[in-house]
């Protein structure tokens, strides 16, 4: 049995220590050594899916724990049983024999539910292959990054949930292998997960970011591209605030000509001091996407610009000092974030997975974000830095850019998305001054929406008018997989019955 | 003399402050590549100026079979003023450390 209960019932806390479950029981999915991928999950998914009915049997919800780090606290449950995922992480490449007729081997690797986008990102690596976005840290699972539409960071793609072809899901009644219409494995393979094939676009499309309440992942087929160089550009610029106007209307290439290579940019990032954000320098960060070549001078993650997601340190002075916000911030962007390769220092280069990092922090921290229509951005960032600004936010913010995600319920909903995040030291006055840019920008009739896993402040009505119909589908979706009420309670939690997912 | 009480008074002050901020710093250690689990904290009390040590509960790592990714060593604020009190008698650290999940080679699906 490869599930193993840890210890007795106790407190188990989340990553960024937002959330703690009261006495909960805790299990871990370990991986085991059968020689077939297949029959590795087949085994684990079985396992899975005992340990369902034995919760169920003893009256306790459940709830997947990957890394723990989803800050909306999603991942919070009290008086459950948990269920670690982390040491469930071997990843498995994919023979033509595998799959269906038409699809490319080649680009696939099966991966289990607890291994972190970095290892996926290794182990595509290994077959010359690369995942094509993530967000800005690899320290999530893949499939706990997915479950919550994790931004990706790419101009020209979506989320990281983009990248599953296929899902195999427990839950009490069945171990389903869902996937699109067309199809992606072959029958024998997926006979041999001991799963069910379940093959319909709106069940694969809901069960791509399923934010933990459609059953347990165990296992993904993740899809990848031949890997890139990136070469980084980071430097420290005033930024003009015509430029939103080029951000808006997505001309990156003339962003990028002012302040960085005269090229087109594959990835553009600025993080702004709220507080004057066009007075003070920026933090500008650009990759430009290159073929690959073995022959690359290797740089370290730092000398990459790793590290970049959000600043651990100053929380007390900037929470103590109102006064001092405008300065400190600036002195923590200019002293927390790896500084340049600028223009004129010697190009360094790097894969996509080596300019990420497994971020670690050694304070608390506030994560939160909005996602809005990139062509809203000229008259709507401004607005938002003044008014987190003026209500004592104390964190830097972020601006990225990525097209539509896949998912019914992807927060990049946008044809074309700006995403602004607020990531920084964590206080009650930050998280303040997030609920009102909120609801400025309900005031001002801007559409946006926001990510599961950081804090949302997000309820079942809200939920239910951002996704619309893609709710009501997902919705529906959920009802086919867990017919049984008592099933889909399961699966419940204060949080999720909160967001409607799960009541 | 009077000022030179006061200036003496005003170094040890600032030194019991200094060693009070600095005992509080996080000293990190971690592995290149780290494959991290959760994280597990001990505190460990040093006594007698060090001369001997005993930690608060028995030195478990849960799963930790594949060795530790980092660990890290501080004193929260309750802690160095414990060891200020007593003259650095007793003298509480927190060791944290967060084992590795293990790295496993690309299979077969």
């Amino acid at each position: 049995m490869p599930i193993v209960k840890l210890g007795e019932e106790g407190r188990w806390t989340n990553y960024h220590c937002t959330g703690t479950c009261d006495a909960a029981t805790r299990f871990a999915l370990r991986s085991g050594d059968a020689p077939r991928g297949r029959d590795e999950i087949a085994i684990a998914a079985k396992s899975v899916q005992d340990w369902l009915v034995e919760a169920a049997a003893a009256k306790r919800r459940v709830r997947p724990l990957g890394a723990g780090w989803s800050p909306s606290n999603v991942n919070i449950s009290s008086q459950s049983w948990l269920l670690h995922t982390r040491r469930f992480n071997r990843c498995f490449r994919i023979n033509a024999d595998d799959v269906r007729p038409g699809i490319d081997a080649g680009a696939l690797m099966l991966v289990e539910a607890g291994a972190l986008v970095d290892e996926v990102s290794d182990k595509l690596e290994e077959q010359g292959r690369s995942l094509w976005t993530s967000g800005a840290g690899n320290g999530q699972t893949f499939a706990g990054a997915a479950a919550t539409g994790t931004h990706g960071s790419m101009i020209a793609a979506g989320g990281i949930q983009d990248h599953i072809r296929a899902v195999q899901i427990v839950t009490p009644g069945g171990i389903h292998w869902v996937e699109p219409d067309v199809g992606v494995m072959s029958d024998a393979f997926i006979a041999a997960t001991g799963s069910a094939p379940l093959r319909d676009d709106a069940m694969f499309a809901a069960v791509q970011l399923p934010v933990g309440a459609l059953g347990i992942v165990t296992a993904l087929v993740v899809e990848s591209v031949p890997k890139f160089l990136v070469r980084p550009i980071q430097n420290l610029r005033k930024v003009d605030c015509a430029a939103l106007d080029w951000l808006a209307e997505g001309d990156f290439r003339r962003f990028s000509a002012a302040y960085a290579l005269d090229q087109d940019p594959d990835f553009v990032q600025m993080i702004v001091n709220p507080y004057k954000p066009f007075k003070r320098p920026a933090m500008l960060r650009f990759l430009y996407r290159e073929p690959w070549r073995d022959d690359y001078p290797r740089a370290t993650p730092g000398q990459l610009g790793a590290g970049y997601d959000a600043l651990s340190l100053l929380g007390r002075f900037l929470n103590d000092y109102p006064w001092a916000r405008g300065a400190l911030l600036q002195f923590a962007m200019k002293q927390g974030y790896a500084s340049g390769p600028d223009v004129d220092a010697p190009p360094v280069y790097g894969s996509w997975g080596e300019g990420l990092d497994t971020h670690r922090p050694l304070a608390d921290l506030f994560n939160a974000s909005v996602t809005i229509d990139r062509a809203d951005l000229a008259h709507v960032f401004e607005m938002v830095c003044a008014v987190y600004a003026r209500h004592g936010g104390s964190t830097v913010v972020t601006l990225r850019f990525m097209e539509r995600a896949q998912g019914l319920l992807a927060p990049a909903r946008f044809a074309h998305n700006a995403v602004i995040d607020f990531d920084g030291p964590r206080s009650q006055r930050t998280a303040d001054a997030y609920a009102r840019v909120l609801e400025r920008l309900d005031a001002e009739g801007v559409a946006f929406t926001r990510h599961w896993a950081k804090s949302c402040r997000l309820d079942a009505l809200r939920v239910a008018a951002d996704y619309g119909e893609d709710f009501r589908r997902w919705r529906a979706a959920q009802r086919r997989l867990l017919p049984d009420p008592a099933d889909r309670a399961l699966f419940g939690s204060e949080v999720l019955d909160g967001l409607g997912l799960t009541c | 003399m009077m000022w030179l009480g006061w200036a003496l008074a005003a170094l040890g002050f600032a030194m019991v402050f200094g060693q009070y901020a600095a005992g509080q710093a996080d000293i990190f250690l971690s592995i290149a590549n780290p494959r991290p689990l959760d994280e597990e904290a001990m505190v460990v009390t040093l006594k007698g100026w060090g001369f001997a040590s005993a930690a608060a509960q028995p030195f478990v790592t849960p799963e930790s079979d594949h060795g530790l990714c980092d660990v890290r060593v501080f004193a929260t604020r309750r802690q160095m003023l414990i060891g200020i009190a007593t003259f650095g008698f007793l003298r509480p650290v927190t060791i944290a450390w967060r084992a590795h999940a293990g790295i496993l080679p690309l299979g077969d699906a």
